[in-house]
């Protein structure tokens, strides 16, 4: 039970899933009876789940699925490149295609995509998942085989690492990365030497809000996540992401913020994740607050005057989401210069991907300057870790309305703010366990 | 002999979608449930019943038996459920009684114009009824102008004027209403439709008032149609996340489908997803043998 389940902006509650089974009452009882009778096993330790290396001169540290590194800034780590799955050689010519893309829905901007075939003669084929989890399930299982995964994250990176899901890159295809992006993410902690993953795009949790009917100064308060225990007058018209890692975190950062402590976010401290799981069941008395990820068009149609938001939801929200007549300048973002959560996502190589040469070429061109600037401003909202792009510069030509400033990431918010990490699988539960009660009202 | 064939190869489609589709399907439901789960999270189902372990399911059973979460959205789901049933009822047995008996030959119109929204897909409805009672929608302004969100305030139903989506149980209550409904009319109109006309006939020329052979005679036959329409509309209610999902969001509306697409759908309880499924299976199962048991006695009743 290590983390499948991620933080990650696209993941969908809703109107995708399946419904559910009813019914089928007979076999049960009789089944159920049975097992109980003869359940020879009582237990809820999942089977192989790590535990830490034993050695008495050493404090134990949690580890991932198959005893795997749990990878954090101060802990980095490089994947090992296996003979099994060898990274492909220099210089090889491009394969026809079509190139085959697992990606969220609605994450990369078809244009580009039809620049891509147009560019190099080939044809695309994008097919999408809702969850991270659905899209490791569905690749463990060898039952789809994908040349470009995107949109996972280091949330998920020991399982993709364990179930070698993944090719390892060679970076002789990819001259943009070292040219285009932010220095602070070329040789992640996550992912020593980029072997198997590159930053597609990054995010920032934070506070987004419509300043016409929010009249506080929420970026000037003291510890402004103190804003949703104090939106009584907003009752109904607040809310948070439904994810249990961005969720749990935030009264996390608050606390911090209140002692100046530093908080650490990927924390496995039962204590710690039952306590945020108490702090924000008072937001359910405080403001009946509503746990989506429809921000970007609640807080456009002002359905929702504040939320706990990702950073490019809110931008995309300025961007794409306005009904006609609103103007993007009554949006207002505040993001934590530290010990809050900045997070970035990867494009990859599958495994067992039959072009591995255009999947390269796919990686590299995703990293271009100008696919990755128009990728963001056409549809995404979500800003590519570029060096040209300037969120200055953006705020300048009018794209981005000041008030939403603080929602552009810097590189330098990476050193001061953290990730969203892989767990190790008792720690994963706390947090799935501690989510499913507030969850439950 | 060769008759005798026949008859069980017409059988035998049936079941072998119920063999495919129902049993294989929820038998993989329990292999889950009294299985475990690997270090990716992913469940491990044990086939064999010998080996089944029930540790997961005994955790759900202590947090329902200590009063904790899964109790909770039990019973908060279970009392939506009964709400939305009688608010169903009061709605639906007049519109079925009213078709079968006033309609005359209008009766295939009426009953037509019951059923035609109910062509476009039920998600669809429902965000068309997120526009409706936004805070500026068609529907909050009827509401408003009608007063009956001011009722609704001082029932303590709602928590301001405009705020039907603000995370309000009755908003839900109703939605859940507004979904199923037809599902309950159908039945009640064909149960009530079949009620031999002179029986009331009969009811009157003995001394009935109106109101009496109403008492007397067609209610009670009717039973069946009630019982058979409530069926079918608590099923599909107790199984509904995306009601309250779309109309709500907040945690005091989550009903035990949400609590089970989330713990299934991805994190690292999917085996205690499957238990709660198990769980609620049971209980529609008690609920199921009730509903045989009253049939089988309303007919009974009926014939004699």
């Amino acid at each position: 039970m290590v983390p499948r389940r991620m933080a990650h902006p696209k993941d969908r509650s809703g109107l995708t899933r399946r419904q559910l089974l009813h019914g089928a009452a007979g076999t049960v009882v009789g089944a159920g009876v049975l097992g109980v009778v003869a359940g020879c096993e009582n237990t809820t330790q999942s089977i192989g789940g790590g535990t830490g290396e034993t050695n008495k001169f050493v404090e134990a540290k949690p580890t991932g699925p198959k005893g795997l590194p749990l990878p954090r800034p101060d802990n980095s780590v490089t994947w090992a490149i296996t003979e099994d799955n060898p990274a492909i050689l220099e210089g090889r010519a491009l394969e026809k295609g079509p190139l085959t893309i697992y990606n969220y829905a609605d994450y990369v901007w078809p244009g580009l995509v039809k620049r891509f075939e147009k560019q190099f003669g080939t044809k695309v084929q994008i097919a999408t998942y809702n969850s991270s989890d659905e899209a490791i399930a569905k690749l463990a299982s060898g039952a789809v085989n994908f040349d470009v995964v995107i949109g996972l994250s280091g949330s998920n990176i020991d399982n993709l690492i364990a179930q070698q899901l993944l090719q390892p890159l060679n970076h002789s295809y990819l001259p943009n990365l070292e040219k285009n992006i932010w220095p602070e993410l070329q040789d992640p902690f996550y992912d020593r030497g980029s072997r198997y993953t590159v930053p597609y795009v990054v995010w920032l949790d934070g506070i987004g809000w419509r300043n016409d009917k929010i009249k506080t100064d929420i970026a000037g308060m003291a510890v402004p996540w103190d804003i949703f225990w104090e939106a009584k007058p907003y009752r109904g018209k607040v809310g948070l992401l439904d994810d249990k890692r961005d969720a749990l975190s935030m009264p996390m950062q608050r606390d911090a913020l209140h002692s100046g402590a530093t908080p650490d976010l990927n924390t496995e401290d039962p204590k710690l994740i039952a306590k945020a799981g108490a702090d924000l069941a008072q937001l359910a008395g405080i403001s009946n607050i509503k746990v989506t990820i429809t921000d970007y068009q609640t807080l456009a149609e002002a359905k929702t005057w504040l939320h706990h938001s990702w950073s490019g939801d809110v931008l995309g929200a300025a961007i794409f989401y306005l009904p006609k007549g609103t103007k993007p300048d009554v949006l207002s973002f505040w993001g934590p210069d530290k010990n809050g959560v900045v997070q970035n996502d990867f494009l990859c190589v599958g495994r067992k991907s039959k072009r591995p040469v255009l999947a390269h070429t796919f990686v590299n061109f995703m990293l271009n300057e100008k696919n990755a600037y128009d990728n963001f401003v056409q549809q995404n909202g979500y800003l590519p870790p570029q060096n040209a792009i300037d969120g200055d510069a953006l705020v300048k030509q009018g794209l981005i309305p000041k008030s939403l400033a603080t929602a552009v990431v810097r590189p330098e918010q990476f050193s001061f703010n953290q990730e969203l990490l892989q767990l190790s699988v008792a720690g994963e539960r706390l947090w799935d366990d501690a989510w499913s009660k507030f969850k439950a009202g | 002999m060769s008759s005798r064939w026949t008859w069980r190869l017409l059988a035998l489609p049936g079941v072998v979608w119920l063999s495919v589709f129902f049993l294989a399907a929820f038998y993989a439901v329990l292999a889950v449930a009294f299985g475990n789960q690997d270090s990716f999270s992913a469940p491990v189902p044990f086939w064999n019943p010998l080996d089944w372990n029930v540790g997961y399911a005994l955790a759900v059973l202590r947090d329902i038996w200590s009063g904790g979460q899964y109790l909770t959205v039990f019973i908060r789901t279970f009392v939506f459920v009964a709400i939305a049933m009688v608010i169903s009822l009061a709605i639906g047995y007049p519109v079925a009684y009213f078709a079968a008996r006033h309609a005359g030959k209008r009766r295939g119109l009426v009953l037509l114009a019951l059923i035609l929204p109910f062509w476009i897909n039920y998600l669809m409805r429902m965000l068309a009824w997120i526009n409706l009672l936004s805070p500026d929608g068609w529907g909050t302004r009827v509401l408003h102008t009608v007063g009956i969100d001011r009722v609704f305030i001082w029932l303590g139903l709602l928590t301001s004027e405009g705020g039907w989506l603000d995370g309000q149980p009755s908003t839900v209550i109703i939605a859940l209403v507004y979904g199923y409904v037809p599902f309950l009319i159908l039945p009640l109109y064909a149960s009530l439709d079949r009620i031999d006309q002179r029986q009331i006939e009969a009811a009157r020329d003995l001394g009935a008032s109106p109101r009496g052979a109403f008492f007397r005679v067609t209610l009670p036959l009717s039973v069946p149609g009630i019982l058979a329409g409530s069926v079918l509309v608590a099923l599909p209610m107790f199984g509904d996340y995306y009601t309250p999902d779309l109309v709500s969001a907040s945690p005091k509306t989550n009903l035990i489908g949400n609590q089970i697409d989330q713990l299934t759908r991805q994190g690292s309880e999917k085996v205690t997803g499957a238990v709660l499924t198990i769980i609620l299976a049971l209980a529609l199962l008690v609920l199921m043998v009730y509903y045989l048991r009253s049939t089988r006695s309303a007919d009974d009743l009926a014939e004699a």
